[in-house]
């Protein structure tokens, strides 16, 4: 059964960069573009992981974190934080919400791959 | 620990920070140029990121061509040269762009002890505004060339005690 990840960022171009990354992957990339779909997201389709933007309107990365850490139902979702603020205490705050990595943007797409791969198991999807 | 931020660490980490933002992204290399105008272009795209903090404030401009950042949005979602490229995916590019340059420098100030939040990225569009600067915004220039193009990143600092 394919692998399923959550693209919740605000920016089309890095939801279009993550699902071109993960093509070559037996996996399905849903999309959301704020915190607030991104919640509804992580609760209708379950999915094995989550790449959550931090800076977006309506709601942002460190508030849906923080809901998705309240809920039950979500909290075991493992998630990578995807940001353009690599700065000493931004980093530390992420950690202390417990993601389980960050990526900093900008980034080749093989850097995703590495750091997805260290938290799902991405098999190379059948040729044809 | 916390130490003054000067213009001049700030210039030279903006140099050295767009320079990984475009090849990582773009797999383009800027070079640095002495021009510090806008790119003359029948239509320009600004991407746009404001800051603000304690300490500082500031806005980033990221001044590009219209053809700049057909290439540069071509370039950053893998598109063919003969795939259509509409407003909305140049302005996207571009503001992501922008979002990556600023967050940076935004980084790079929290880590001198000047830390600020930042705003999500806006778009200008036009052939021949001008952005000026209000009393006490010291205004900085930085000009590059990259695939022939000029870029330029202006950025506006108002600092609160911790610039030199």
């Amino acid at each position: 059964m394919a692998i399923r990840i959550l693209s919740v960022d605000d920016s089309r171009t890095i939801r279009l960069i993550v699902t071109r990354s993960l093509k070559p992957f037996d996996c399905q990339v849903i999309e959301a573009s704020n915190g607030e779909e991104g919640l509804a997201a992580a609760a209708s389709e379950k999915p094995d992981l989550i790449l959550l933007d931090i800076s977006m309107p309506i709601m942002d990365g460190v508030t849906m974190l923080t809901r998705l850490k309240e809920d039950e139902a979500l909290k075991a979702i493992p998630v990578i934080m995807l940001t353009a603020e690599a700065g000493r205490d931004n980093v530390l705050q992420i950690a202390k919400l417990g993601v389980r990595d960050y990526l900093v943007k900008p980034f080749k797409d093989q850097q995703l791959i590495e750091k997805v791969s260290r938290v799902v198991t991405l098999a190379k999807k059948p040729g044809p | 620990m916390t130490h003054t931020a000067s213009l001049t660490e700030i210039r030279e980490f903006m140099i050295q920070h767009l320079t990984e933002v475009f090849s990582t992204m773009l797999s383009m290399t800027p070079e640095t140029s002495d021009h510090t105008e806008p790119p003359q272009a029948a239509n320009r795209v600004t991407g746009v990121v404001g800051m603000a903090g304690e300490e500082i404030d500031g806005v980033l401009y990221l001044h590009l061509t219209d053809e700049f950042a057909a290439k540069a949005t071509a370039a950053m979602l893998g598109m063919g040269p003969d795939e259509a490229i509409g407003e909305a995916e140049s302005n996207d590019v571009v503001g992501e762009i922008t979002n990556m340059v600023a967050g940076g420098l935004k980084s790079h100030l929290n880590d001198m002890g000047a830390g600020c939040a930042m705003s999500t990225p806006g778009i200008i569009r036009g052939s021949s505004f001008v952005v000026e600067t209000v009393p006490d915004v010291v205004r900085e220039l930085l000009g590059f060339v990259c695939e022939g193009s000029r870029v330029l990143v202006e950025l506006h600092i108002h600092s609160k005690g911790k610039m030199a």
